[in-house]
């Protein structure tokens, strides 16, 4: 029987963006309760005899698998290259076929005995992804020495991969004393009951009061964080234990090289709720395998390479998570440590180009990578009920910034800092956008270059002078190499007649703004258009604000919120800091 | 409160027979300290020190004068008997000190007492010379000393803290003889080896002995770090053995509450590694050693002992049966080079056995190739102890099997194969064919010897 089937919002929207000549794409999807859930998609280019999806699959977490192909055309069809797409498909053994014809109709259809039959599918919204599925994050170091030969890296890790397939692994969930591990051909769990489900767990974590409590909450992901423990005893009821004694072999082989390293394992999976924790076990093998498989491929990319042929310059390989805003899952990346950014744009635009994303700007360098738990606050704005009005429009900043504020740190700014704080949140929207890999600087590091670029004397060093927006601008330069406009308002009133300049600048470049002058700096993060009323409306990041990094009293105190033109001084002037951005990848 | 210390009753029968047989007698006490009893399982006498044949000097005339006296006792071979005891031991169980029946008071006698001082100076330091041997009580520096009168037979026990300078203070010790035989909760595991190292020679050449020492010292961070499980479940450090059984037969209340504990089954994890650098490693390397195979780990505890004695117990029986392997083998080797001529070179410790010693078991070590009668003779000179050659559990570890070091030695050398594995199992089946024809034709010649003889004989007389 065919599963029912549902697909994620994400995917129904990118299908329907698409913009590709390309005519073949893969769908990536897991199964739970009966029900196959499509939650990925790629476009398929059959270069080079390569099945790319293959690869890709390595960067999903784990349970998402290949489940079925998409066609822009109206019909299905068994051409020669979905159907080689269709054999390789091993979740269900119907695999799915989506069309999407000239009207951007998507239909859907099964391949039930070479035959397809067209079917339902509900569409699975995003929020309700977020909540009904949960993350597993695995972390581990397995120490690898091996010879510095691409067979040499493939053999032992090939033996690693048997050993945590073969229960030779058990899994602690961090924090908990619950421990999952296999048995022979079966599973145990320890700790908890083993008809636990994850869902429960996690909700058992958050005290039940607070999350009553909690109005206001940004729709941030957070993985359950598991360990590897590796089983370092053999089970003496197995009929299969192989008792010899210890003993020691050593063979010569001059001249050899080796290497030695930590490999670090750090892995997603993706599970419903209801997911059983002893279902969990095998997951999580499949997990560390997928990382193993990938770390795999890194390292002898780079034994491949030449003059690193040798080993001599082999790199740490670094995983990076990455969650695109219209993508609507992880994808996890390895790439080789110190290599700057730069350097890998190809590697970059091929992923671009399979996953249908923009070229316009990086969303898998370094700094897109997805930050788990942070202590500052990030995009608090998001944590604001969304208003629909007719006639409005509105524009937000794009992508991710921390929030800076006074007291932060425990350094004390308070009545002379939000200029400096403004100018953090800015450089921390281009660090998390992958346009520079540099640590936000300090109200120190910003006073030093104002010194150094001659603006200012060097009395001004440990100062509690304020600075304004052609500062900033001078910075961003400086330490980012990134041009700003500056924006002269006479008046409070005479802001608004900037309204047009401001939307287009957050649908072109998409950073923070900041805005000083006569009287305190703020950070613009938004910005709404009414039409009919002709009134403009602004989404105020307030630097001034001393508290701690809590959400509840950021979203209900107003100290990140929508404020009308009459915010602004109508006597004072303002200036105001618009950094610009260049297409990159 | 004073110490308690519980012995099983044979002992005081053992210090009888020797306190009415001999002048005197030095031994060792083995026991157990648990935070809710002291045991001691076996008193083992030091067997008389040997006198060198082969030094003209020993035949003086004082010398086995003095020897016939406690003061003429070498500090020296009583430490050894303890490192080699030691080594039978397994983890949680310790040489607590020593006994010595005499006719002197020995606790009064200044010359006497400061002897024996001295003679618990050298076991005591003797027994950490190798911390990996956990060869001391790691939570007390107190000893025993249990006296017995060879005249009155008077039993008295004192205890005297080591390591501490001169000023020793000595605390008297209730000595309790319990008349039934202790229970012990028996905890087992088999610790599983796997690793490949690389070899890198420096100027000064590399031994076995130093990298044995490599391979003990991060087994023994490993194993410290890891976690341990009883019958496959995270237990509470500070429950008692005993009653995860009692919570167990609640479960299954069926099973008849008599039966003896059974042997629990111990698991090890092994937590991933956070202090690795965080670089790559490049090195000239001269091959690499594969270290595997398992420690069979057979932990004995009183059944009031918490899970977390028993842990340290199980983690001290690992390393230590660990250490106690390498210093064996390494004593007994002739060339301590880790990198001979041969292309492939093959160390392969003595491996474990178990010995018997009243209601537990104490371990042994046999080296490849010798017979568990071996494991006899230890017993009897270092614990005292007869026993037959059936009571040696000699099956919980195997010895390599040499096939497999010959897959090995293929396959790290395949290009100079001299043989591929058909052949050479050929090879051997043929030379065994042809080995037991010559036998059958030998024995056969000398079945009828006679016979063929005569015949012969027959033969040539006709001719």
């Amino acid at each position: 029987m065919s599963p029912r089937l549902k697909i994620s919002k994400y995917v129904i929207e990118r299908l329907l963006k698409s913009e590709t000549c390309e005519s073949t794409g893969c769908l990536y999807g897991l199964m739970y309760d009966g029900t196959l859930l499509v939650v990925g998609f790629s476009l398929e280019f059959f270069e080079n005899e390569k099945k790319s999806y293959s690869q890709l699959l390595l960067n999903l977490p784990a349970e998402v698998e290949l489940c079925g192909v998409a066609k822009f055309s109206d019909t299905p069809n068994l051409e020669s290259k979905p159907k080689e797409i269709l054999q390789d498909v091993d979740i269900t053994d119907n695999p799915l076929f989506l069309t999407i014809d000239k009207e951007k109709e998507i239909k859907a259809h099964f391949l039930v005995h070479e035959k397809f039959e067209e079917t339902q599918y509900d569409i699975f919204e995003s929020e309700d992804l977020w909540k009904q599925f949960i993350h597993v994050r695995l972390n581990t170091v397995l120490p690898l020495t091996c010879e510095a030969t691409i067979a040499g890296v493939k053999n032992v890790l090939q033996t690693k991969r048997k050993k945590i397939a073969s229960g030779q692994v058990s899994f602690q969930i961090h924090g908990t004393s619950i421990y999952l591990f296999g048995i022979a051909s079966d599973v145990g769990v320890s700790g908890t009951s083993t008809e636990a489900n994850i869902g429960d767990l996690v909700d058992s974590w958050i005290p039940e009061q607070s999350s009553k409590k909690k109005k206001y909450h940004i729709n941030n992901i957070e993985p359950v964080p598991v360990n590897l423990v590796m089983k370092a005893t053999k089970d003496i009821l197995s009929d299969k234990l192989v008792k010899t004694a210890v003993k020691m072999m050593t063979t010569q082989r001059k001249p050899a090289f080796c290497i030695s390293m930590p490999l670090r394992i750090d892995t997603l999976a993706m599970i419903h709720r209801n997911t059983k924790l002893s279902e969990l076990y095998n997951v999580l093998v499949e997990a560390t395998c997928r990382s193993l498989k990938l770390l795999e491929s890194i390292l002898i990319e780079q034994l491949g390479q030449e003059g690193i042929g040798d080993g001599a310059g082999l790199r740490l390989p670094e995983t990076f998570h990455y969650m695109p805003p219209t993508v609507g899952h992880f994808i996890t990346r390895i790439v080789p440590k110190g290599i700057p950014d730069e350097s890998m744009e190809k590697e970059r635009k091929l992923l671009h180009e399979q996953l249908d994303l923009p070229l316009a700007r990086p969303i898998f360098r370094r700094g897109n990578a997805y930050i788990f738990n942070s202590a500052k606050l990030i995009n608090p704005h998001e944590a604001i009920p969304p208003q629909n009005k007719a006639n409005v429009s509105v524009v937000t900043v794009r992508g991710k910034y921390t929030y800076y504020h006074y007291m932060q740190d425990n350094f004390n700014d308070d009545g002379w800092g939000c200029a400096y704080r403004s100018m953090q949140t800015i450089f921390s929207w281009f660090k998390h956008q992958g346009y520079s890999t540099v640590e936000v600087p300090t109200h120190k590091e910003i006073q030093q270059c104002l010194v150094t670029i001659g603006d200012k004397p060097s009395t001004f060093l440990g100062s509690k002078q304020w600075i304004g927006s052609t500062e900033v601008m001078f910075c961003l330069d400086t330490l980012l190499g990134v041009q700003s406009r500056i924006l002269f308002a006479n008046t409070g009133t005479e802001l608004q007649t900037y309204t047009p300049e401001l939307i287009h600048h957050f649908e072109q470049h998409g950073s923070p703004i900041m805005i000083g002058g006569g009287v305190l700096a703020h950070t613009i993060i938004g910005i709404e258009y009414n039409e009919d009323k002709n009134e403009t409306r602004y989404l105020i990041l307030d630097p001034h604000y001393t508290g701690g990094d809590e959400i509840q009293t950021v979203i209900s105190k107003g100290w990140c919120g929508w404020k009308t033109s009459d915010f602004w001084n109508k006597t004072a002037h303002y200036n105001l800091c618009l950094p610009q951005t260049k297409p990159a990848i | 409160m004073v110490r308690t210390v519980y012995s099983p009753e044979y002992c005081l029968q053992y210090l009888e027979q020797y306190a009415s047989q001999e002048v005197y007698v030095i031994g060792l006490i083995l026991g157990q300290v648990t935070n809710s009893r002291e045991n001691v399982i076996h008193l083992a006498r030091t067997p008389e020190e040997k006198t060198d044949t082969s030094s003209e000097a020993s035949y003086t005339s004082e010398k086995p004068e003095a020897r016939r006296s406690l003061l003429g006792i070498s500090e020296t071979w009583v430490a050894d008997h303890a490192k080699h005891v030691t080594r039978m031991l397994p983890g949680g169980m310790f040489v607590q000190g020593i006994f010595i029946t005499s006719d002197e008071d020995i606790f009064e006698d200044p010359n006497f007492y400061s002897k024996v001082k001295s003679v618990l100076n050298y076991t005591y330091k003797s027994l950490n010379a190798n911390q990996y041997m956990c060869g001391n009580y790691p939570d007390s520096n107190e000893k025993l000393i249990l006296h017995m009168c060879t005249s009155t037979k008077v039993l008295t026990c004192k205890s005297i803290e080591l390591g501490t300078g001169s000023k020793m203070s000595i605390k008297p010790v209730d000595w309790k003889f319990l008349p039934k035989p202790q229970q012990w909760q028996r905890l087992d595991c088999y610790y599983e080896f796997d690793d490949v190292y690389p070899v890198v020679v420096k100027k000064s050449g590399i031994s076995v002995k130093h990298q044995f020492q490599q391979i003990l010292e991060s087994a023994h961070k490993t194993i410290e770090s890891s976690v341990m499980f009883i019958d496959g479940e995270l237990k509470d450090g500070s429950e008692a053995l005993e009653q995860l059984h009692k919570k167990k037969k609640l479960k299954n209340s069926t099973k008849s509450s008599q039966d003896a504990p059974k042997s629990m089954h111990v698991s090890l994890f092994v937590p991933f590694e956070n202090c690795l650098p965080e670089t790559v490693e490049y090195l000239e390397c001269d091959g690499n050693i594969h270290f595997s195979g398992v420690v069979a780990s057979s932990v004995f505890m009183y059944p009031k002992a918490t899970v977390s004695e028993a842990i340290s117990a199980v983690k001290q029986d690992i390393i230590r049966s660990l250490a106690s392997r390498f210093t064996m083998h390494c004593d007994a080797l002739i060339d301590d080079n880790l990198l001979p001529e041969e292309k492939v070179c093959f160390n392969e410790p003595p491996r474990r056995v178990l010995v018997p010693v009243g209601s537990l078991y104490l371990c042994d070590y046999l080296f490849p190739g010798e017979a568990p009668a071996e494991a006899l003779l230890s017993v009897k000179e270092l614990l005292d102890l007869q026993i037959t050659e059936a009571d040696v559990v000699c099956d919980i570890e195997t010895p390599a099997d040499t096939s497999e070091f010959d897959a090995l030695d293929r396959d790290t050398s395949s290009e100079e194969l001299l043989a591929t594995p058909q052949e050479a199992s050929q090879f051997m089946y043929i030379t065994g064919i042809c080995f037991a024809m010559l036998v059958l034709i030998v024995s056969i010649f000398i079945h009828y010897y006679d016979g063929i003889a005569t015949c012969l004989g027959n033969f040539f007389s006709r001719a």
